[in-house]
């Protein structure tokens, strides 16, 4: 008895929901009904059935015996708990999905320190109005004419201009 | 300062920045002759010094007629007097205009730099929200445990619940099946003990029981009439 009710966990809906992103939140709206259901259903359940009073069903029945033997089969009666069969998988794809965030995490820093890196050059980078054209082709190197492939002006095709 | 010299490159190899081009070029006065003549004499010869040396040697040129004067001369000042008027008036708005031109330019540059500084610093925040994201993947496996957990417990108790109402079910099936047997076995013997009763009644009996039912009322008649 004991293991099954320290299972459930008390759940900070709130917490969870501000990190859900906006393209999963139906999914999460659908897994929240399904738990309110859930605690919903086993709240109206009584945590024991009622007790049987054996006393005054002895005493009001006629037939001699069958009073005993109900109590004494009900209770020997040992009602068997429901076997889990998912949290095992649950907590494997808990590990799955440790590892595929953890990678996720990796990627999202090198991601980072590249954009950390580009913000270091645009930020380092001199004034306008202080550059040369050389500078200028060294800080954005996309804008340098190629002059050995289009060596007349404008050194690029004319559809590009 | 009136004029910043550009020091040529006076070593072979410099890496150092190039310094930034100044701003305005040299003054001049008259449109021709640079301050620094003007200043060089001063020492010597004050400030009319280099307007004296202007005119002379201009009356020198004049009168020596080192310079002709002829046609050209007319024309020539003609020429410059519509230029010179020509750039008194529109100067300063066509040089408005370019430095417009390259205002836009620079600006749009710098737009365009700003711009890509303020997504690259978006990106950033929004990879840092993503990783704060992905720390709260518990809460989901949570709730997924704890939906078993109670699909389990609702389960159990169901169960019980079924046991109960089946055993009680069947002992006051019990219990109502002998309620019933005796009610029906009461009824039963009633109606024959009336049946019974009223057939034993002779009409010797009946006429007897009247008789003396109406003594009986006209002795309580009497008696209320008494207490009336």
């Amino acid at each position: 008895m004991a293991s099954r009710r320290a299972a459930i966990k008390a759940i900070d809906w709130a917490a969870f929901a501000e990190r859900v992103p906006a393209n999963q939140k139906a999914m999460f709206n659908a897994l929240k009904t399904r738990s309110d259901a859930l605690s919903a259903r086993l709240a109206a359940l009584p945590e024991k059935p009622p007790a049987i009073d054996w006393a005054h069903y002895k005493a009001t029945v006629a037939k001699a015996g069958m009073v005993d033997e109900f109590q004494k089969k009900f209770s020997a009666l040992k009602v068997p708990e429901p076997v889990d069969t998912q949290t095992a998988k649950i907590d494997a794809q808990e590990k799955e999905a440790a590892k595929s965030s953890a990678e996720y995490i990796q990627a999202s820093k090198a991601r980072i320190v590249r954009y950390e890196e580009q913000l270091q050059k645009l930020k380092s980078m001199i004034p306008f109005d202080q550059m040369t054209v050389e500078d200028f082709e060294e800080a954005f190197p996309e804008t340098k004419l190629d002059k050995e492939k289009y060596p007349f002006w404008p050194h690029k095709p004319i559809a590009d201009l | 300062v009136l004029h910043s010299t550009r020091p040529l490159h006076t070593s072979q190899q410099c890496s150092a920045p190039v310094p930034p081009l100044p701003e305005k070029g040299g003054e001049v006065r008259h449109g021709l002759i640079p301050e620094e003549f003007f200043q060089f004499l001063y020492p010597k010869t004050g400030v009319t010094g280099p307007y004296m040396l202007g005119t002379g040697l201009l009356l020198y040129l004049l009168s020596k007629e080192i310079y002709v004067v002829n046609h050209e001369t007319v024309a020539s000042a003609c020429i410059l007097a519509v230029i010179i008027y020509g750039v008194k008036k529109f100067g300063p708005d066509v040089a408005a205009f370019a430095d417009k031109l390259n205002e836009e330019k620079v600006a749009s540059a710098l737009a365009v730099k700003n711009e890509a500084i303020k997504d690259l610093e978006t990106a950033i925040e929004q990879e840092k929200k993503e990783q704060w994201r992905v720390e709260g993947r518990s809460y989901l496996f949570d709730a997924k445990r704890n939906n078993v957990a109670m699909l389990l417990e609702t389960n159990y108790r169901e169960r019980l619940m079924t046991v109960y109402s089946e055993v009680k079910k069947r002992l006051d099936y019990q219990l109502a099946m002998q309620n019933l047997k005796r009610q029906k076995e009461q009824d039963h013997m009633i109606q024959w003990v009336e049946k019974s009763v009223i057939q034993s009644i002779t009409p010797q009996q009946q006429k007897e029981s009247v008789a003396k039912c109406i003594l009986d009322l006209k002795a309580l008649s009497r008696s209320a009439q008494a207490a009336a």
